[in-house]
């Protein structure tokens, strides 16, 4: 009973982990530009697609994957946000959502028209027997992602606390003129925001792709999930990103398994339903909410 | 006055698209499909979207096998046409299967489309009276109320796949004791689980059943439950990705000693790079062999390639198959009328069709023959029993209609 | 005249919706069910400017509510065997209902908040349909009867356009009556500016929940009206990307008019018929096509319509004063809705310029068009009929009459035997002269000379005179006012008067059409 409780929460810790990479990518984007992309879980799935033809169709190791994909849909995302995000910078805040909603259509439409299969599967990182935890069976895979994924999303927040394109990004959050008056630049920054956005799409997908395989339907989750996890944790909080995605994860895997497995997505949407109305500003907000 | 100019202009802009729409529209007109020299056939599926692993290979066997009919000279004097529409839900569908239909008007109309998409074409055709093929649906909405001019070929109802499928549980001496059923919850997976739960019922035999949204990936949950009911027979409905991923923690969590049986939509190959070692996981099979298990599907496959250029993943799978023999047999449909080609001879002779296959037009012996008789319908009753073995799919026993 | 004119305006979009119908009809079946799904796709366009245009909400439950009112209408034909029409009535209930449900925490939240809360409604509402197979069939989806019309069966593509046009031409009316009357226009103040609003009354949530209701149990009937077309009612045709392309809709045709939504979602219903060779790059295409116009035509296909409407083109002109050249192949081109500057030093020819497009002066070559029309043969005394007016650069009033009779003669309609009829008009206090007065007042009062009507013209300051020329240059709601050196004399503080003046009154006028 207790073991089988064990599996359910290190289940759900594995998928909180992603969820919580893929939250944090929004999150960073959002404080720094007061956007959500909604193709962020479009540039995770290419993320997903890329690792796949590292590993599978060039038989590159995997950490060659690990290294290469991030920086690689860092530089996608700022060349998109160059391209055309440049231009909405001025347009209401709905104009931009459609934007980046079709965006992501868009993107998950192209590679399916280039690479029309269901589903690519990417093989295990590890081979080796798992390892053995209070009676529960874990991977070395789940292990890998959980450990990984966390260790990922804390470095991430490390740097985004300290250094002066974090403070910066921050600053700008606060008071843009202000941030420009202090000599940074609007440009630089926002760029800056959405190279780290889409580079944490990319861990996320390289992280998730022996989990799930890669599929077009790979773009919707992710979003979905990492869309919620931040409303959950507080949008404008890093921590609070990481936080709902555990939250999210385990709640979903929990709710799954004792309520019901067909329900599992409806889950998750009350649990966010429930957050907005308790408290919709975030279980762990930063700064203090002002009402006018 | 400013809105009337508007208004004008917006009108002539609509009014513009539908003109445009009736010129496309009207240029195609056939009289009943058949020219001189020509026979047309329409078809609708999905080529995009989450359905379009059926759609397509439906769209590029057919055409191949049509060129191969067209090279021997075609049928009746005329070279075989197949105009192809992309078409997943019900409001597509219907619009698709009209234009095909009452714009092309074309002799004969194949559905290789999903369930909901198929059942409403079917509901439209069941009126309209035009000779339909329905390759690919097994679901009852598609087939009730029983209609004179639809004919069912490779897929078999829900009834026939579930009961083959309990039966693999039991081939090779082995006695399940406890079963799970682990379905996704859109259409497919559903009717088949209804179809399974009857037959289980009627055994008497002890079942839990859990289900998955589509494309789910994670199933600790539903694992969970089922190892916590001890379950030894696990029916698995849903495509190659959730099964392979189902399997794969299953293995993870411990269940080693239970014995999957997969729906026909999860015998493919792409399910084998998801497990790795996918050895001794069964499930049925639309057609005789898997594609290279015998000469006749390794030359299919080579046909295949040539024709597409390359083979994607996955390639060729059931769907290619079926839609190959389903194009042979539309053609022996048509000859069999003696060329007297009006649509409701096409529907007599099709009703008296016995063992329609490729093979007696020249094509590749892929797919189990068709016979029909004027209140049944269904083409084929025959079902294939696929097990992984060495790492390769293979049809180890036909199942004959129960 | 106004108000005639606006009643017009209302109409117009319902009655375009009966000539595509009507054109329709004389069609084949295919493009018949063509046009009755792409007018039931206008008509969602319509309900999701309202909400989406109007009210600043973003939703992503359009499928959702689509489907309730489709399996609402089914089954109550289907299990309760009620006459088709009353479950129209019913699906207008339920999706009423359903819009007020969203409303209740939805109104709570703007932006990626509301989006949220939408996307909860549509995924579980989606859900739900699909587990509760008993009731509804499940992912296999149900049929849909035929429906049954006063004893007739409505089977064919006939009967059905003319049952969907009818129908969908009566919502529409609905639809564009509340858009463009008091409710559309509060609407957008408690969307544009929450705290003006409620300082003046408007309930901002009660606006908003409105909104969500109004527009869901358009959407719904829409859903019901598809409902028996498409014959198998399934969860899976009313999806999260169901709703994301509807919002495709607005965005293309144009947010902030019922117009915009009509063609929105005609064209992108009608698009995928015409894009059958290429069905391949269907969602790519439209996906594309959504980005592009966001980018660059945020106005959507209405306001490119408008655009395209040149107002007024010069080309080429040519003047010389014997060896002085004036205007030297002076070319240019005003849209709908621009504020176009010609800026230069003195001399440079911007008045003359500005004579001759207004009349004054002869051009030696080139031509002016206005709406199409060529004017270089009127006089200018036939500029006003056409709808163009101007200021001068010499502040022009009429010195020895009120600002209110300086503002009247603006209204135009001037000709002699037309001023005899009105004097007896006024002797006898007739309407029209009411109305003239009602208009001139209104005129001034927009530029901030109310409290100026009696004086005689002559004794205002010269900033004064500058904006009566404007009052009387606008209280004919013409469609191009041309302002010689308005801001000419004027102190800085006055020029920015002027300019937010004109602002609004560009702003006001575009609103208006």
């Amino acid at each position: 009973m207790l073991a089988e409780l064990g599996f359910v929460v290190v289940a759900g810790l594995k998928f909180g982990a992603l969820y919580a990479l893929a939250a944090l990518g929004l999150v960073v984007v959002h404080k720094a530009t007061k956007t959500v992309n909604f193709a962020h879980g479009a540039f995770a799935m290419l993320g997903a697609f890329a690792s796949f033809l590292i590993v599978v169709n060039w038989q590159w190791p995997y950490w060659a994957a690990y290294l290469m994909i991030p920086p690689a849909i860092g530089i996608v995302a700022a060349a998109i946000e160059f391209l055309i995000l440049r231009r909405l910078r001025q347009a209401d805040m709905f104009t931009v959502v459609i934007a980046t909603v079709f965006l992501g259509i868009a993107i998950a439409e192209g590679f399916r028209l280039t690479y029309n299969t269901e589903l690519l599967a990417v093989p295990s990182l590890f081979a080796g027997p798992p390892f053995r935890v209070a009676g529960v069976f874990v991977t070395r895979d789940t292990a890998w992602v959980i450990a990984g994924a966390l260790a990922t999303a804390f470095a991430c927040i490390a740097v985004f606390r300290s250094g002066r394109l974090g403070r910066g990004m921050r600053a700008m959050a606060a008071n843009i003129r202000g941030a420009q008056l202090c000599g940074y630049s609007i440009d630089g920054v926002y760029m800056l925001a959405w190279f780290l956005g889409g580079a944490l799409a990319g861990f996320t997908g390289v992280f998730i792709a022996p989990v799930t395989g890669v599929s077009v339907d790979l773009s919707i989750a992710i979003i979905t999930a990492g869309f919620v996890a931040g409303v959950i944790g507080g949008f404008d909080s890093p921590a609070g990103a990481i936080a709902g995605g555990l939250l999210l994860g385990i709640a979903e895997s929990l709710a799954a398994a004792y309520v019901s497995s067909a329900m599992k997505n409806c889950i998750s949407f009350l649990l966010l339903f429930l957050v907005l109305m308790w408290r919709p500003q975030g279980l762990f907000p930063e700064g203090s909410g002002r009402s006018v | 006055m400013r809105n009337l100019n508007i208004s004008m202009r917006a009108a002539a802009a609509l009014a513009a698209s539908i003109g445009l729409l009736a010129f496309v529209s009207g240029a195609r007109a056939q009289e009943n499909g058949v020219t001189p020299s020509e026979i047309s056939i329409g078809a609708i599926g999905a080529l995009t979207g989450p359905l379009a692993f059926i759609g397509a290979p439906g769209r590029d066997s057919m055409t191949m096998a049509f060129e191969e009919i067209n090279a021997k000279g075609g049928v009746c004097g005329r070279k075989l046409a197949l105009g192809f529409e992309h078409a997943s839900s019900p409001a597509e569908s219907i619009a698709a299967v009209k234009k095909l239909v009452e714009q092309d008007k074309v002799f004969i109309l194949v559905l290789a489309s999903g369930s909901t998409g198929a059942a409403a074409a079917a509901d439209y055709v069941r009126q309209a009276g035009v000779p339909t093929y329905n390759l690919y649906g097994s679901t009852p909405i598609i087939r009730n109320p029983f209609a004179k001019n639809v004919f069912h070929g490779a897929v078999v109802p829900v009834e026939v796949s579930a009961a083959a499928l309990i039966s693999m549980f039991y081939d090779g001496g082995y006695t399940p004791k406890k079963f799970g059923l682990l379905a996704g919850t859109y259409a497919f997976p559903q009717a088949t689980l209804k179809a399974a739960q009857d037959i289980l019922k009627q055994k008497g035999a002890d079942v839990t059943v859990e289900q998955f949204d589509i494309g789910a990936r994670d199933f600790t949950s539903q694992l969970v439950s089922l190892q916590r009911q001890n379950v030894d027979s696990v029916l698995l409905l849903g495509s190659f990705s959730e099964a392979g991923f189902a399997i794969k923690q299953a293995r993870e969590l411990g269940m080693t000693n239970v014995r999957w049986v997969v729906d026909g939509s999860a015998v493919s190959t792409a399910i084998i790079p998801i497990l790795g070692n996918a050895d001794g996981i069964r499930g049925y099979y639309n057609a005789p062999a898997f594609p290279g298990q015998t000469p006749a599907t390794r030359e299919f496959e080579a046909r295949l390639k040539k024709h597409l250029g390359s083979l994607p993943q996955g390639r060729p799978s059931i769907y290619d198959l079926i839609g190959y023999g389903s194009g042979y047999v539309v053609a022996e449909a048509i000859k069999a009328t003696n060329c007297q080609l009006t649509r409701g001879n096409l529907i007599d002779a099709w009703s008296g069709l016995k063992d329609a296959g490729p093979t007696l037009l020249g094509g590749l012996d892929v797919t189990f023959p068709e016979s029909y008789a004027p209140t049944d319908h269904q083409g084929v009753y025959r079902i294939g029993a696929a097990i992984v073995k060495d790492g390769q799919w293979q049809v180890y026993r036909v199942i004959d209609k129960p | 005249m106004s108000e005639r004119r606006l009643d017009l305006a209302a109409l117009a979009p319902a009655s375009f919706i009966i000539v595509c119908a009507a054109v329709g009809l004389r069609l084949d079946s295919y493009p018949q069910y063509v046009i009755a799904v792409a007018i039931i796709s206008m008509l969602v366009g319509i309900a999701l400017v309202l909400l989406v245009g109007l009210g600043r909400c973003i939703t992503l439950a359009s499928g959702s509510i689509m489907a309730i009112g489709g399996y609402a209408s089914t089954l109550a034909v289907a299990d309760l065997g009620v006459p088709y029409l009353a479950t129209l009535a019913l699906a207008i209930l339920a999706g009423g209902a359903a819009g007020w449900i969203i409303a209740f925490p939805g109104t709570r939240f703007r932006g990626h908040n509301l989006a949220m809360v939408t996307l909860v409604f549509q995924s579980v509402c989606i859900i739900l349909i699909r587990q509760a197979t008993w009731l509804t069939g499940g992912a296999e989806g149900i049929h849909v009867p035929a429906p049954q019309l006063f004893g007739l069966t409505i089977a064919s593509d006939r009967a059905f356009l003319i049952l969907i046009g009818g129908a969908a031409a009566v919502m529409t009316l609905f639809l564009s009556i509340l858009t463009r009357g008091p409710f559309g226009k509060n609407l957008q103040a408690a969307a544009g500016n929450e705290i003006a609003a409620e300082a003046f009354g408007v309930s901002v949530r009660g606006y908003l929940t409105a909104a969500f209701v109004v527009s869901s149990l358009a959407i719904a009937f829409a859903g019901a009206l598809l409902a028996p077309r498409v014959r198998i009612l399934d969860p899976d045709s009313f999806g999260v990307l169901e709703s994301i392309f509807m919002l495709a809709y607005p965005i293309v045709g144009g947010m902030h008019s019922v117009w915009g939504g009509l063609l929105g979602g005609g064209a992108l219903r009608i698009a995928p018929e015409l894009l059958r060779p290429v069905a391949d790059y269907q969602e790519l295409f439209f996906a594309t096509l959504v980005i592009f116009v966001v980018m660059f035509f945020p106005g959507g296909l209405i306001e490119l319509i408008r655009r395209a409407a040149g107002l007024l083109l010069v080309d080429s002109l040519d003047k010389h004063f014997d060896a002085l050249h004036a205007v030297d192949a002076a070319s240019l081109r005003v849209p709908v809705g621009a504020i176009h500057g010609l800026i230069g030093p003195n001399g440079a020819g911007k008045t003359s310029l500005f004579n001759i497009i207004s009349g004054f002066l002869d051009a030696d070559g080139g031509r002016v068009a206005f709406a199409g029309t060529s004017l270089l043969e009127m006089r200018a005394r036939d500029r006003i009929a056409l709808g163009m007016t101007r200021t001068f650069q010499n502040v022009a009033i009429f010195g020895q009459l009120s600002c209110l009779d300086n503002v009247i003669i603006g209204l135009g309609r001037n000709a002699v035997v037309h001023a005899v009829a009105t004097s007896f008009d006024q002797f006898a206090a007739g309407a029209a002269t009411q109305g003239a007065r009602r208009r001139a007042l209104a005129a001034l009062a927009s530029v901030g000379l109310a409290g100026q009507a009696r004086a005689r013209a002559g004794s205002l300051s010269l900033g004064d005179q500058r904006r009566l020329e404007i009052a009387r240059a606008v209280v004919s709601r013409p469609r191009l006012i041309l302002l010689d050196e308005p801001v000419s004399g004027l102190s800085e503080s006055e020029v920015e008067e002027l300019r937010n003046l004109l602002i609004r009154i560009n702003a006001g006028s575009r609103c208006l059409s």
